[in-house]
């Protein structure tokens, strides 16, 4: 008889593996690349295929390089690809996404060892790299293609090498708009409407617009148990709550919050951004505080900031957070519960009221 | 009908793989010449008190306790022994082995049977019987109902989650009555009140045989449906499933009132009271798909495994023969060959091909599987890079005493870690004093 193998228990591993996960996200990504496509046209769909060329390139060669195993076979670099793509303006001279998609990879995401190891959420970081290194071209939006007009989806390839867009075509994004409304004090749901902002009818990063076809694939993602859907949840939760809280004065509170949610990369962020793996705490606790602080982050940034990157600024800070949050520690299964009676000794314990330690220690000189 | 069924948090669902799950008992032959491991219990090996030479019966004590706790062997057939050799046990040790050659006459040496034991009379004789924890730890049952504090409930464990293992299944529908028997007998034995058979929800049959046998019962035995999930049969995740009681780190279920165990345990108890039967043999399913004839066998304790593997190879080889199991996928022990005989411990035995066998590790991608599922709320992810960093201390602090290794965590993980491989060797470097 020839040899058996041995090994330690279990025996048996789940059919998931790494790349059926990252070809799940892929899948949850695709109705918002549709609805881009649907939306913008073909010029952005040309961005996001040199976003993922250069992504995988990138990680390639850096494997090669540092001679370390061969890991594009995973997808993790495609993902981050499409993405970064979708988190762009639709129309951006073709080298924004090559340098974010370097930058991506290179410095976010090898350097700190490749997947799972990243600090931060690389597309996320890429962004806000960008946006600082290209604001003009960052902040500039189109308006979605509009085929009765005559045009057709291959419309914005002219403007695409154009670095600043004829003003003609562009458009303030619903965002913008908010935020004229908190200095002037007047109605922020003025001119916007909400079935174009859920459907994506409006000016917006390429893939972030549709809130629908966000959904569609952020919902795919807690079916197949990719994310941990309590994050969000609470993202999306917190950010109503503290819009709300953060508005009560305004006299518009329902305007504001449905304008925040519907608006900017909520949704994309939350199903899609915040959920990154390595830079999400796991534990129920640790996941709380995240949700909450993602959203208090993102309204007071909305709200006071000069520049409407509340989503990106908030998961970036709340992904640098996670390790403390990972710090604190989940008692094993049956640990007995501590009573509130338990609780407030070891608080009397530590901080002893002063007048009874002088007390005590006056009898003691007494007797 | 009940919908929703009781269960523990967390854990993970392997696909269950219950191919035997309809066939029946089928009583094996004995072979030629069985060994009969000395240790397979926890606790002190057993002393053996017969020669090379002597005459056995089925039945007659080859082997008595070494101390409190250990338990007693029994001969599993008539004829002669051949003598004491030390041999490889399914757990990956050695041990003494007394072999008997056997003389198919099967003339019994059994006990008188017990009318109406009082709880003392019933710890006696499941002492005298050898009987130990069936499920696999093999604790001395004898030991377990030694009362200490008061138990209110007894535990019967009929959860068998391990993938593939279908024994207990089929004792329980087909000798349901025998099962009940045993948990009313236990229950007394410790001064309960009433005995909760818990069954896993896949296992229909068995449960409605047992919820049949508990109204034929006059004693408070009742049998509970449990959620179908991995691991519902671990000692704490069933306490809490049934009772709610959480059995605190580094506790047993007594101190919260409960003593658990195995309905194959409980089946042996009501054979030793009625029959006076001492433990000499088991059920036990072969299965996994290099297996040719699967099937659910009564098999005598000794009976060597490659002898349970001519029996049952039917048409395959064993060139596609890649891994041996001895007891579950989850948590059963790899076999380096089949010299090793079956124990009182032994449910199963998995004979898997290529197709069966685990993939190559990769980088972790930190997706908190292993932490979200982990049923004893552990993060065996950052056990495991303190296992790498050699920081042991480190895992101390990270509770990892109180895993009980059920191999959820390696199970999901999708990068395919040795999690409980790493947990098991920092508890191991622990035990030797490596910090």
């Amino acid at each position: 008889m020839k040899n058996l193998r041995v090994s330690s228990s279990p025996h048996l591993t789940s059919p998931a593996n790494t790349q059926r996960i990252m070809l799940d996200v892929l899948i949850a990504l695709s109705p918002a690349v549709i609805a881009m496509v649907l939306l913008y046209g073909f010029y952005p769909l040309f961005l996001t295929v040199l976003s993922v060329a250069t992504a995988v390139f990138c990680e390639w060669v850096f494997n090669v390089i540092t001679k370390r195993t061969q890991s594009v076979r995973d997808l993790s670099a495609v993902v981050t690809g499409v993405i970064l793509a979708l988190n762009l303006p639709p129309v951006v001279p073709f080298y924004v996404p090559i340098v974010g998609a370097a930058f991506a990879i290179i410095i976010v995401k090898m350097l700190f060892g490749g997947i799972g190891r990243n600090f931060a959420n690389p597309a996320i970081t890429a962004r806000i790299f960008l946006m600082l290194a290209w604001t003009g071209v960052m902040t500039k939006f189109v308006l979605p293609v509009d085929l009765s007009d005559g045009a057709n989806l291959f419309v914005y390839f002219k403007q695409g090498v154009e670095i600043n867009l004829p003003d003609a075509i562009t458009t303030a994004t619903p965002l913008q708009t908010v935020k004229e409304a908190i200095s002037s004090g007047g109605n922020p749901a003025e001119g916007l409407n909400a079935l174009d902002m859920f459907l994506g009818r409006i000016g917006g990063s390429a893939g972030e617009v549709s809130t629908l076809a966000v959904l569609i694939g952020g919902i795919y993602l807690a079916v197949r148990r990719v994310i941990d859907v309590k994050i969000p949840v609470l993202y999306i939760g917190s950010t109503a709550l503290f819009t709300a809280i953060f508005f009560a004065d305004s006299g518009y509170v329902g305007e504001y919050v449905w304008t925040y949610l519907l608006g900017g990369g909520l949704m994309f962020g939350a199903f899609f951004m915040a959920t990154d793996y390595a830079t999400s705490p796991k534990t129920p606790v640790a996941v709380v505080i995240y949700g909450l602080g993602l959203g208090f982050l993102t309204v007071i940034i909305r709200k006071f900031g000069t520049m409407n990157e509340g989503v990106s600024f908030a998961i970036l800070l709340m992904n640098i957070v996670t390790p403390l949050l990972e710090k604190i520690r989940r008692k094993p299964f049956g640990t007995p519960r501590k009573s509130v009676k338990d609780i407030t000794d070891a608080v009397k314990a530590k901080f002893p009221r002063k007048h009874v330690a002088a007390e005590e220690g006056g009898e003691s000189v007494g007797r | 009908m009940q919908f929703v069924f009781k269960t523990f948090g967390r854990g993970a669902h392997p696909p269950a793989s219950k191919i035997t799950a309809e066939l029946p008992l089928v009583v094996m032959d004995a072979p030629e010449r069985l060994s009969v491991p000395l240790s397979q219990h926890i606790g002190a090996p057993a002393v053996p008190v017969v020669q090379q030479g002597d005459e056995v019966r089925v039945g007659t004590l080859i082997a008595d306790a070494a101390g409190f706790v250990s338990a007693r062997v029994h001969s599993p057939v008539s004829g002669r022994v051949a003598g004491i050799v030390k041999r490889r046990t399914p757990s990956g040790g050695t041990s003494l082995h007394i072999e008997i050659d056997n003389d198919f006459n099967y003339t019994e040496d059994l006990l008188p049977p017990l009318s109406d034991p009082s709880p003392e009379e019933i710890r006696e004789r499941v002492r005298e019987c050898g009987i130990v924890g069936m499920g696999g730890a093999g604790f001395p049952t004898h030991v377990k109902l030694a009362p200490k504090g008061k138990t209110d409930l007894f535990l019967l464990n009929g959860a068998e989650c391990e993938p593939y293992i279908t024994c207990d299944c089929r004792l329980m529908t087909e000798r349901a009555g025998e099962v009940v028997r045993g948990a009313e007998l236990l229950a007394k034995a410790v001064g309960a009140e009433k005995a909760v058979i818990g069954v896993e929800s896949n296992k229909r049959e068995a449960f409605d045989a047992l919820t049949r046998a508990c109204a034929d019962s006059s004693a408070a035995v009742e049998a509970v449906m449990l959620r179908t999930k991995y691991p519902q049969g671990a000692e704490k995740q069933l306490v809490f499933a049934l009772t709610g009681r959480r059995v605190p780190p580094g506790a047993l279920p007594a101190d919260v009132g409960c003593v658990v165990d195995n309905v194959h345990t409980a089946y042996a108890v009501a054979r030793a009271v009625d029959k006076g039967e001492p433990l000499f043999e088991r059920a036990l399913t072969v299965s996994g798909g290099e297996t040719g004839e699967k099937g659910n066998f009564f098999v005598r304790i000794g009976t060597p495994f490659d002898y349970i593997r001519e029996k049952t190879r039917g048409e395959r080889s064993d060139d596609d023969l890649v891994k041996v199991i001895s007891g579950g996928p989850m948590m059963g022990v790899a076999q380096a060959d089949l010299t090793p005989c079956v124990a009182k411990t032994t449910s199963s035995l998995l004979f898997f091909g290529e197709k069966e066998a685990a993939e190559e590790p990769t980088q972790c991608i930190n997706c908190g599987r292993c932490i979200r599922q982990c049923p004893m709320k552990l993060a065996p992810r950052d056990i495991e890079r303190a296992v790498l960093a050699k920081d042991f201390a480190r895992t101390e602090e990270l509770y990892v005493s109180s895993c009980m290794e059920c191999g959820v965590c390696s199970y999901v993980c999708p990068a395919k870690r040795p999690l409980v491989q790493a947990i098991r060797l920092a508890k191991k470097s622990l035990k030797e004093g490596r910090r």
